[in-house]
């Protein structure tokens, strides 16, 4: 605030203008780009034409679930994402825990390595990893180095998907994990510890009601890149079952069917949509919280 | 004073000198979007060789790969030009499809080309099935490419039936790409789809869609669906070209259907091991297709365009377009050096089927996905 406008002399209506204003670009982009073609689409899935007049009709989505391929690939897109979401936790859990707790080069090197994946486009991990993890590539030559000649690639294969998508997911995981475990102050584990809690009551007590926020954030947003992943399904992934997106650019693109397309968009967005909702509920509430202490 | 005077004039002399001596020279003004293999070609290979020949010519050659619309928006360009009675700046397309649009085909936007324009057009093959306004100039097909470590010469199969035993016998050991992420994998499918429909490209017709034809599909799924499991990985199928010659690369496979001009290139250059060898089959090849040029029919240079075209079919340049980019020759391999054509000998046919697309290319695609990728029966 400038010496020449004090706050008490600006009437509180000029200042809720002058904020509605700042966040209306964003917004109505947002209202003209997204919600407006979504719902716009949401309302073409559900009409059909009835002798010239649109009428209301579920029949694009009966139609999507007694298809068996496309229940299928659904199912599937939800075994990748909770599987590949698993193999994140298990990973990033206890690397955010060792770079919140460790000092020196060491863990300064692993933070490095931890955020290298951002920098990596995926369309190049999923090369490289084609020639990591494919038959007599480096894995296989390595292994059978050892002597271990059983080798059989996951290229191809939904395990493929999986690496793929946890080497992506990790950089952003351990950023927002860590910041989280940032916020539990040293002295409250310190002092738990002074009176006899073990390193296990620690963190199933202590660090992880204090995180569960920060754990939801992740889970939710992962979810999100997940469900609708394109490039690394397409790259490394088995022709059949397809995850969402592969399916749904292969139904338009080349089934030339774009109407059974929509429908599958309309599928996926509803499902992120309500993992979205998760998000904005936890981050609100958050903002509540704050707010009253 | 008087030395800047003198520089100043010399100057002035030499770039005089310099403009008389390029209009001297008639530019042609091409134009391409092809790959970087193909804008390289033309600027190391074919213009040097023309120039030296034709040294009254100049060939400007602009590139407008992953430009906007490439090549089209430039006809549109022309065609505009045209109505207007401006000079198009432009005399000669690398590569067209002359019906791509009406507005270009009711303009007479591209010159019908006759063999008293250019001589070499009577050499040029039927099966390039070209329009009047259409220069075939080089070719690809696709091709069965194999390690000859693995597989024997006289193993090789030379029919689509022998190709499918072959796959059964040596489980793991073949692979092709999906059938709408590169066009080798595509060839292997309509490959069968010609095999179960008589063999008979003719009765493809573009822009037709015959459902009972396409309702014999299913049986091209038993065939492919029958070696499936003997793809590499028990049926996996990369996403492109490029992935399925990595995998005869590196060995992990022994055989692999292969775009023509990509395989020869990758052998040439190396990135596919020596003992690489090329077949095709012989009852009915796998599809291929040609490169069309064509001239604005507003060309200010008509005279050098139709002088480039010739020269494109000459036997020297067919040459090589086999030899430098592994394309095939649009004219006749009898045209070739004898020891060119026994080089490529096993691959080589005037027989180039082409495959439609459209409503076709569709039900390919999507019954190749849901009956051969996956053992989900759709109607259960």
């Amino acid at each position: 605030m400038t010496a020449a406008a004090p706050p008490q002399s600006s009437p509180s209506w000029r200042k809720g203008i002058i904020a509605y204003l700042m966040v209306a670009p964003p917004l109505l982009l947002m209202i003209l780009l997204i919600f407006i073609p979504a719902l716009q689409s949401t309302a073409r899935t559900l009409t059909i034409d009835v002798n010239g007049e649109p009428g209301f009709s579920i029949s694009r989505y009966t139609a999507f679930f007694q298809d068996p391929i496309s229940v299928s690939n659904l199912f599937f897109t939800f075994q990748v994402t909770l599987i590949t979401l698993a193999a994140i936790f298990i990973l990033c859990f206890p690397l955010a825990i060792y770079l919140r707790f460790a000092t020196g080069k060491l863990a300064g090197a692993v933070q490095v390595l931890a955020l290298f994946p951002l920098f990596v486009p995926g369309i190049i991990l999923a090369y490289a990893l084609i020639r990591f993890l494919g038959t007599r590539g480096t894995l296989d030559n390595v292994l059978s180095i050892v002597g271990f000649t059983g080798y059989r690639t996951p290229y191809l294969k939904p395990d493929a998907i999986i690496f793929g998508l946890v080497w992506e997911s990790i950089p952003f995981t351990v950023l927002v994990l860590t910041a989280g475990l940032r916020q539990i102050s040293d002295s409250l584990i310190e002092s738990a510890r002074d009176v006899g809690a073990n390193s296990w009551q620690i963190f199933w007590r202590i660090i992880l009601p204090q995180i569960a926020r920060p754990v939801l954030i992740v889970f939710s947003l992962n979810f999100l890149g997940i469900f609708g992943s394109y490039t690394i399904p397409y790259l490394l992934g088995p022709a059949a079952p397809q995850m969402m997106g592969v399916f749904m650019q292969q139904t338009f693109g080349q089934y030339r069917r774009p109407d059974d397309a929509e429908t599958q968009a309309v599928i996926t967005f509803i499902i992120c949509a309500f993992i979205g909702f998760l998000y904005v509920r936890t981050v609100a509430t958050q903002r509540k919280r704050e707010e009253s202490e | 004073m008087k030395l800047r005077l003198i520089l100043l004039v010399v100057c002035i002399a030499l770039l005089g000198a310099l403009s008389v001596s390029a209009q001297d020279r008639t530019p042609i003004y091409v134009y391409t979007d092809s790959d970087t293999n193909i804008s390289d070609f033309w600027t190391n290979t074919i213009i040097p060789a023309f120039e030296a020949e034709f040294p009254q010519y100049e060939v400007i050659l602009t590139i407008v790969r992953g430009v906007g619309g490439g090549n089209a928006d430039i006809a549109n360009r022309a065609l505009a030009a045209m109505t207007t009675g401006d000079d198009p700046q432009v005399d000669f397309f690398e590569t067209m499809n002359t019906d791509a649009q009406q507005e270009w085909v009711d303009a007479e936007l591209f010159l019908a080309v006759t063999e008293e324009m250019v001589p070499n057009l009577a050499n040029v093959i039927p099966a390039t099935n070209r329009l009047p306004q259409e220069m075939p100039y080089r070719g690809s097909q696709v091709l069965l490419a194999y390690n000859s470590d693995n597989v024997a010469a006289e193993d090789v199969p030379t029919t689509y039936a022998g190709l499918l035993e072959w796959i059964k016998n040596n489980p793991g050991q073949f692979v092709y790409n999906r059938p709408d992420k590169g066009g080798s994998g595509a060839a292997m499918v309509t490959r069968a789809i010609f095999e179960v429909t008589g063999q008979d490209p003719s009765k493809f017709v573009p822009g037709e869609s015959d459902e009972a034809l396409i309702a014999e599909f299913s049986k091209a799924w038993e065939l492919l669906g029958s070696v499936h499991d003997s793809i590499y990985e028990n049926g996996a199928y990369p996403a492109g070209n490029t992935p399925v010659l990595e995998l005869l690369a590196n060995g992990s496979v022994s055989m692999i259907t292969a775009w023509s001009d990509q395989g020869l290139q990758a052998y040439n250059l190396g990135v596919l091991p020596e003992t690489t060898r090329f077949a095709q089959l012989q009852d009915l090849p796998f599809t291929g297709g040609y490169a069309f040029s064509a001239i604005p029919s507003n060309s200010t240079n008509q005279e050098g365009a139709l002088a480039l075209a010739n020269f494109l079919l000459s036997a020297e340049m067919q040459q090589a377009i086999v030899e430098t980019i592994g394309g095939f020759p649009s004219v006749s391999w009898e045209m070739l050096p004898a020891e060119l054509q026994s080089q490529y000998t096993s691959v080589i046919t005037d027989t180039v089927p082409t495959w439609p697309g459209g409503a076709y290319g569709a039900a390919m695609v999507e019954g190749w996905y849901n009956n051969v990728a996956t053992n989900i029966d759709p109607s259960s």
